[in-house]
């Protein structure tokens, strides 16, 4: 399998498309086509194999499930994960003979994605640079202004930061490294130390992405216990993930009106005077 | 000027300035101003709209030159709420530039913690999960439905906020940081937490192939086994919560752990711990 030109600067498109600052906007583009899984059906009808790619978007989407950006950081920036990870994991699992849908086509997915994927974090960091520019260009025409010219740089602009940090990296790293995958089979053979690790790590990854999830609500061990409650949920009674939201409605709202109580306690207790009233009806709820 | 009639931003121009929004909050993102030229673009056609001569306007438009950022999808909220106050501001000329941005630096913050939660914590895994079921062995159908309900949700969710926001003008402020928004953002960790164990029980697998076998080459221990009849899915649960150790408690940043979990690989498969048991 090798990627032609034009196959590549479609890809390219998609990757400029597709970013944390993306040309799609945030929900059409970071959060719809940005999503391995959606990177895999693009990048599956562009290379002329579905299957693979929904496969190959389906292993990835695993260890980007959680993926967030607090405040602007990012780990991995998911233009590269979704069109040069998934488009050479592809090619390598075609190059390796694996079947499409196996688990170790599938593992060898995720690792040759995530590597690629750290390049991500280059074309976001060399983006946001990029953009500075183009916003002096912003501030000079509000000083003067113009507002009108706020449009051409909070939409035309940044194209051409995506051109230099999107599309040729995509375009290039996607066309050259179609044929140094394939080279790859030769020089690793499947049963080796490098490969088998290779294969691991791809098993371990998505434990990082649901960590870094994880990092935004657990501040200290109790509040482990919902994880490990859905946890329990999912591997022992073997719940759904539908089914395990359901369930966790009736923590959420039992957690919520608690607190709504104890704060009209408090409000009321800061008034003074009605506070043991107030208390009665704060055990009544309790029971 | 009391005696005209009272400004109001059309239907039309309210549609624009979210729409402006929806597409742009974050196209001319940099470090330094990340989404604050995605916040201008969205108030220009209200400040157009509210103020004929252009003195007014650059004064109006200078409010918005201040940093802004948050969660973008939730954080519509905050575009409504600031359209409502500059047409307060327009007709009578109480609300000005330090009570428009206390609000706005007053709500990135705890909307950014409510919106990372409940949209790219909950909201896109459970779709997500669903998607990824559907596409299992190679379908695209998990990938369109995705497509297709992210989208709708994420359109028709941030239009009910931006006109919420409106509506509800500087009213929303303690809904949104008073003792309700901190119960409701207790209640959504709650789920969040929850839903995220789910996902790592559902889709996230470490086995170990470690196995002690007899002079006979009989394995008299499964190692797997044995952790699997003591909590099913024990390994990957000490994976994540690792992984949550190295990030949360020592600072360590995501892509120093991924190449921490490459050296445990490797050491894993060289001891026999890890074995994906590949074969041409």
């Amino acid at each position: 399998m090798t990627i032609s030109w034009v196959q590549a600067s479609i890809l390219g498109i998609f990757a400029s498309l597709s970013s944390m600052p993306g040309m799609a906007g945030s929900t059409i583009g970071n959060y719809t086509l940005g999503r391995p899984l959606v990177g895999g059906l693009v990048c599956g009808l562009v290379l002329g194999d579905l299957k693979t790619g929904i496969a190959a978007g389906v292993a990835m989407q695993l260890v980007y499930i959680a993926l967030v950006t607090p405040g602007g950081t990012v780990s991995a920036d998911l233009r590269a994960v979704s069109y040069i990870g998934i488009p050479l994991a592809m090619v390598a699992i075609h190059a390796q003979g694996l079947a499409a849908t196996s688990g170790n086509a599938a593992d060898l997915a995720k690792s040759m994605g995530t590597l690629v994927g750290t390049v991500g974090t280059v074309l976001f960091y060399g983006t946001a640079t990029m953009n500075l520019v183009w916003q002096h260009i912003g501030w000079r025409a509000v000083e003067k202004g113009q507002f009108k010219k706020l449009y051409v740089v909070d939409w035309g602009l940044p194209w051409i930061s995506h051109f230099f940090f999107s599309f040729i990296p995509t375009l290039l790293m996607t066309h050259f490294g179609s044929s140094a995958v394939t080279a790859l089979k030769t020089a690793l053979p499947m049963d080796g130390i490098p490969m088998k690790t290779l294969f691991t790590v791809g098993a371990l990854l998505p434990c990082v992405g649901i960590a870094i999830l994880l990092k935004q609500i657990v501040d200290s061990p109790v509040d482990f216990i919902p994880f490990f409650v859905g946890f329990t949920f999912a591997a022992s009674l073997k719940l759904n993930l539908v089914s395990v939201t359901v369930v966790s409605l009736i923590f959420a709202m039992i957690s919520y009106k608690l607190d709504m109580a104890i704060s009209t306690n408090k409000q009321a207790a800061a008034v003074g005077v009605t506070a043991d009233v107030v208390d009665d009806d704060e055990e009544d709820e309790d029971i | 000027m009391d005696n005209l009639e009272k400004k109001k931003i059309s239907r039309k121009t309210l549609n624009k300035s979210f729409h402006y929004w929806f597409y742009g909050h974050l196209t001319a993102f940099s470090q330094e101003h990340m989404q604050t030229f995605g916040y201008l673009t969205s108030m220009l056609p209200i400040v157009e709209e509210l103020y004929d001569n252009k003195a007014d306007q650059e004064k109006a438009m200078k409010t918005y030159t201040a940093f802004f950022n948050t969660e973008p999808q939730l954080g519509t909220v905050i575009v409504g709420v600031t359209a409502s106050l500059e047409e307060a501001r327009a007709n009578h000329g109480n609300v000005d530039d330090t009570t428009i941005n206390g609000l706005r630096a007053g709500l990135m913050g705890p909307i950014a913690g409510i919106g990372d939660s409940l949209v790219v914590g909950t909201l896109i895994p459970v779709i997500l999960g669903i998607a990824l079921g559907m596409s299992d062995g190679g379908s695209p159908l998990g990938a369109i439905f995705y497509i297709i309900v992210w989208n709708l949700l994420g359109y028709f969710g941030m239009r009910f906020a931006y006109f919420k926001g409106y509506e509800l003008g500087d009213k929303a402020v303690g809904i949104l940081v008073g003792a309700q928004g901190k119960a409701i953002r207790k209640a959504i960790a709650t789920v969040g937490g929850m839903v995220v164990g789910g996902v790592a029980a559902t889709w996230v697998t470490v086995n170990t192939s470690f196995t002690l076998k007899n002079s006979s080459g009989k394995a008299y221990l499964v190692l797997q086994d044995k952790l699997n009849s003591v909590y099913p899915g024990l390994l990957t649960a000490l994976f994540v919560v690792l992984c949550w150790w190295l990030m949360a408690k020592k600072n360590i940043s995501p892509i120093k752990v991924m190449l921490i979990l490459v050296v445990i690989a490797l050491a894993g498969v060289l001891v026999g711990f890890f074995n994906p048991g590949l074969s041409y």
